[in-house]
């Protein structure tokens, strides 16, 4: 299948273009085939100047420092050695010509995520892009700085920038947008003047079809599992703080937050994998502070990680073997077969083969192996981080459904998630993280997206 | 001049005479892994350039000029793990085994082609005191340069760049894999000083198994130099008052095993010390693939 | 990530270029030992199957091969690079020599305990790197490589100071007593049980690994670490149990060359088997079963390259030259996953 079949795209001077589609859909291949790091096979991609890519996962140089970064490539020199009093102060000018203040002198892995991204567009800016490629800017900004963003975003248009914004975020693209393209398994489907449609119709368009739906939530009476005091955690540069929360049998608890602000420490600390302090108990008794992630598997707590590839799966492997992994020593090893094949079935595989290497199927099947996993033999607790993250709306909406269903078998489900969508659709309770600490907490009918979104940006 | 001094005068010579190859050694070292390319071949390296000094100086004269061309076998050399380490993406660490077993059989075999004689070589011309001194000068000058070139100069930026993550150096337009090969190349020159000191100021021969694992010394080297050109230089500074220590502490009695052990028990011990508190460059050792 | 590739195009393409390294190089170096390839191959291949006895040493040479390379996959399965192969296998081999002569005993009970000895012995030369990685975090690679060398040097002292036994030359044991040696297979050879030994090791290595829980979980920790450890797999016990099998199985080697071949340890034993047995442990792709033939095809080598610089006068350093381009030219095997250490 391609990735990107027989594309058109036309973008013109100022003009803000959004450009949509679900995961797979070929939207990030296009954007590197216009950026030039990509050739295409067939077509041509023709630019009226420099072209610049702000990429969803940066590229930066997490040791070096901001004007390092910035500059890579295009130092300025005095003789054959840097000049690095005059690479400082571009740096600073440029940021102040666009509103995005960085401290040059700063080692980017000491930046927040949000100022990191500042650097990225920094880069591409310094080298005064006549068309910039944006992939899924916004993904990692609160709530309240998206617009302060695209502010930023409309003053580069309005000095003749082109601008795409390849995005998922329908929302932003009603709001912000002037055109947007839909792409569809590699093709375009469609193509509108913004004012012209609607967010359900780009959705419609984007699935080719109707979106499925989710799983009902059925009523259940909580019972305590989880409750965590004073909880405090560190996993490489995320750190949690002191965080004092309950989660019950039969409820879903979401964690909104911005990347950056906990998650992963919260995370890794539940699985075992970093020590905690503060006290920790599941189902009335402690959890050790120093556990292993084996003896908390053993404890019926499952964690669904970040990162599928290279946390969860063994891509070599076939798909029998991940699907044990995890329980590998609690079925025994003639049964692996078995417990393979009822996974595949309940999850809707496919390859539905058992002999399929892991690493050649799609990311939604990867991922149905991993959540399969970890609701297999009724886990009391599971925390999925991040579960949907890059797979197709149909594997996502499985995925999300199967985490209702355990809930309603009685499970407690923690869903750390950096789309609050995800979290508004799937959660009873939600609390929201920011600088490692819980800065508020909301029952389903008492969301407010507004008061979420602030929390989530550090106001009060 | 009292005895006392006069035997720590001895000792610091002595410690200088050591510890110059594993200084060359370590600085290719260090060039190489900032780059990202983990150079196991050291030990192979040295060979050559020792290997190949002698038989050119033998055969023309002038230890200078084997002295050159024992610089060019050293990048040849390297040359090959580059390659191999950035166009076909291999294993570094196996590739530098490799190395080290086909150079040191490629000079035992060369020893027989040319001397007819198994074992060594003939005594060829060699460096004296003058030139002795200026390769032990030269070590330490090459160490600030390469500080100074890896801190301060474009190239050194892009080189830190491509070992941390050559994904993000190639996105500001870098060719990772080029800068990777010429630094590893680079490394490799800068490492074969290491065989042509060892060969034509200490011993004025090749004989089989004249390394005797200095190149592992100096890997060791680079990682408790965290990876820094003055800091390796410090460390093996350090590794070579070990080796120079060897005379003395035999003549006092203590079993010749043990001491030529000391080298290699103050890497294994230095090397539990250390680990887990230093970071290596990001992407050292990882195959940068282009996708 | 990449996909390491199964049985078919790759490992017929890597055969390819083992066989043209071998005859391509070799007709080189012959030429430049002013030898006629035909005439240096012609004695290789004569030395290692022109007699019963010659193909019996064939053989010797890939048992001594077969151990530590069947060590040094188990290693390069779990993840870790076993460059000390060298040094386990002489302690292997300097532990049984002593203690064989050292306790005399009726061969049912002599033979078993100087393999065991060698095989302990070489069990704990191979888990102090492992201790140092499983602990420490430290890198595996400088580890062994600084052991190796510490092991003949502690070996030498130890067989000429402490540990001197009366009756021994210099730098090695007395000879064995009878009930110590291994038994013959072959009249006039050094051909032994050790050989059969070795086959069934590999045979037993690979159940181990394909077919059981904890070779599951050694597979896990090489291949996909983080996955491995979030499943409950505890990274530093395996690192420290593959590196100590790993030693086992080299000391093990040494053990069988002293019990089985030369009747008695000397510092010579080894003429670098440890090293060689890194490139059969590649060519044969880390699976025991092909790793029996890379052992004997290697075996081929060293058998015929002593009578090829005997009858030819081809040194024998040209097979060490090859074996070394072998292990370069195999080294895109992507053996280990990549992951960072010291």
């Amino acid at each position: 299948m391609q990735a990107v079949d027989g594309v058109d795209l036309d973008l013109f001077a100022g003009e803000i273009h959004a450009l949509v589609g679900e995961n797979g859909a070929g939207k990030s291949t296009l954007a590197a085939i216009a950026y030039g790091a990509v050739r295409p096979d067939e077509g041509t991609v023709t630019a009226a100047g420099v072209v610049g890519l702000v990429h969803q996962h940066f590229k930066l140089i997490e040791r070096l420092r901001v004007w390092e970064n910035v500059l890579l490539n295009r130092e300025p020199r005095r003789g054959l050695t840097i000049d690095a009093a005059a690479a400082r102060e571009r740096v600073r000018a440029l940021g102040e010509a666009y509103g995005l203040r960085v401290d040059p002198d700063a080692l980017v892995e000491t930046l927040p995520v949000g100022i990191k991204q500042r650097v990225e567009l920094l880069r591409e800016l310094d080298r005064e892009p006549a068309v910039l490629l944006l992939d899924e800017p916004t993904a990692s900004l609160a709530p309240g700085e998206i617009a302060s963003f695209f502010a930023t975003i409309a003053g580069l248009a309005a000095r003749g920038t082109a601008i795409l914004v390849v995005t998922h975020k329908l929302a932003e693209v009603i709001a912000y947008s002037e055109r947007v393209t839909v792409m569809r398994a590699g093709a375009v489907v469609a193509r509108h003047r913004t004012s012209d449609t609607s967010a359900a119709q780009i959705a419609r368009e984007m699935v080719g079809g109707e979106v499925p739906a989710l799983a009902a939530r059925a009523e259940r009476p909580l019972e305590p599992l989880l409750e965590a005091r004073e909880f405090s955690a560190v996993s490489g540069t995320s750190a949690l703080i002191d965080a004092t929360f309950t989660v019950g049998a039969g409820e879903i608890v979401g964690i909104a937050g911005i990347e950056g602000n906990g998650q992963s420490a919260l995370a890794d600390a539940l699985a075992g994998v970093v020590a905690f302090s503060g006290t920790l108990s599941l189902a009335g008794t402690a959890l050790g502070a120093s556990d292993t992630p084996a003896e908390r598997l053993q404890r019926g707590l499952r964690v669904i990680p970040q990162d599928r590839r290279r946390e969860a799966l063994v891509l070599d492997w076939n798909v029998r073997d991940n699907a044990v992994l995890g329980r590998q020593r609690v079925i025994p090893f003639a049964r692996y077969g078995e417990a393979a094949r009822e996974l595949i079935a309940r999850f809707d595989v496919r390859p539905p083969n058992p002999d399929a290497i892991v690493g050649l199927l799609s990311g939604g099947n990867q991922q149905k192996i991993v959540v399969g996993r970890a609701l297999a033999g009724a886990p009391a607790l599971i925390v999925a981080y991040q579960p949907t993250r890059g797979i197709d709306i149909g594997a996502a909406v499985l995925v999300q459904s199967r985490l209702i269903e355990a809930r309603n078998a009685g499970a407690g489900v923690l869903l750390i998630s950096f789309e609050l969508d995800e979290i508004f659709a799937c959660a009873d309770r939600v609390l929201v993280l920011a600088q490692g600490r819980i800065a508020g907490a909301f029952a389903r009918d008492t969301i407010d997206r507004g008061r979420i979104g602030a929390l989530m940006a550090g106001h009060a | 001049m009292n005895a006392l001094a006069a035997g720590v005068l001895a000792i610091l010579t002595l410690t200088l005479i050591k510890a110059t190859p594993l200084i060359y050694a370590a600085l290719g070292g260090v060039l190489s892994e900032r780059s990202g390319v983990v150079n196991i071949g050291l030990e192979g390296i040295l060979i050559a350039g020792a290997f190949t000094s002698v038989v050119v100086s033998g055969a023309t004269g002038s230890p200078v000029v084997g002295a050159l061309c024992g610089i060019v076998a050293g990048a040849l050399l390297a040359a090959i793990l580059a390659y191999g380490a950035t166009r076909l993406g291999v294993d570094q660490i196996v590739a530098g085994t490799g190395l080290n077993i086909a150079a040191l059989a490629a000079a035992a075999f060369g020893i027989v082609l040319v001397y007819h004689q198994p074992g060594a070589t003939h005594e060829v011309p060699a460096f004296g005191l003058a030139g002795q001194t200026t390769l032990i000068l030269l070590a330490f000058a090459v160490a600030v340069l390469l500080h100074v070139v890896l801190n301060r100069t474009p190239w050194g930026l892009h080189v830190r760049a491509c070992g941390e993550d050559p994904g993000a150096a190639e996105a500001a337009g870098i060719d990772a894999l080029r800068t990777r090969f010429t630094a590893v190349v680079i490394g490799g020159a800068i490492a074969s000083l290491g065989g042509v000191y060892l060969a034509l100021a200490e011993l004025d021969l090749y004989s089989d198994g004249m390394t005797a694992g200095r190149g592992f010394i100096a890997l060791a080297a680079v990682i408790f130099g965290r990876w820094t050109p003055l800091g390796a230089t410090g460390a093996a500074l350090f590794f070579g008052f070990f080796s120079a220590l060897q005379f003395s502490l035999q003549r006092a009695g203590v079993p010749s095993e043990l001491m030529q052990a000391l080298p290699y028990l103050a890497a294994v011990i230095a090397l539990a010390g250390f680990a887990g508190r230093v970071r290596a460059p990001a992407s050292d050792g990882v195959p940068y693939v282009r996708s | 990530m990449t996909i390491r590739t199964l049985l078919g195009g790759r490992i017929v393409r890597d055969l390819i270029v083992v066989v043209v390294l071998v005859f391509g190089v070799g007709s080189l170096a012959m030429l430049l030992a002013h030898v006629s390839p035909l005439d240096g191959f012609g004695a290789l291949f004569d030395g290692a199957f022109g007699t019963r006895e010659e193909v019996a040493e064939t053989l010797v040479q890939a048992t001594n091969l077969l151990f530590p390379a069947l060590g040094i996959a188990i290693a390069f399965r779990a993840g870790l690079f076993n460059i000390g192969a060298e040094g386990q296998l002489v302690l292997g081999g300097f532990a049984a020599g002593w203690l064989g002569a050292q306790i005399p005993l009726p061969a049912v009970l002599a033979v078993p305990m100087v393999l065991i000895a060698g095989t302990l012995a070489g069990g704990a030369w191979g888990a102090i790197p492992g201790f140092l990685r499983a602990r420490f975090g430290a890198n595996e690679v400088i580890a062994t490589l600084m052991l190796n060398v510490i092991a003949v040097l502690l070996a030498t002292y130890l067989v000429n100071g402490p540990l001197a036994l009366p009756g021994s030359g210099a730098s090695e044991t007395p000879t064995l007593p009878h009930a110590a040696q291994l038994g013959d297979l072959v009249a006039n050879s050094r051909l032994t049980w050790a050989f059969p030994i070795a086959l069934v090791l590999a045979f037993a290595l690979r159940w181990l690994l394909q077919r059981t829980v904890f070779g599951y979980e050694l597979r896990a920790a090489g291949d996909a670490p983080e996955a491995a450890k979030r499943a409950g797999i505890d990274l530093g016990r395996t690192a420290l149990i593959a590196m100590s099998l790993s030693g086992a199985l080299a000391g093990l080697g040494g053990a069988t060359i002293v019990a089985g071949e030369l009747h008695r340890f000397n510092t010579g034993l080894s003429p670098g088997y440890g090293f060689i047995a890194i490139a059969v442990a590649l060519v044969g792709n880390l699976d025991p079963l092909w790793i029996i033939v890379a052992a004997f095809a290697f075996g081929v080598l060293q058998s015929g390259g002593i009578a090829m610089q005997a009858e030819a006068g081809v040194p024998r350093d040209v097979v060490s030259l090859v074996t070394g381009l072998v292990i370069i030219a195999l080294a895109g095997r992507r053996v280990v996953a990549t992951r960072r250490t010291t």
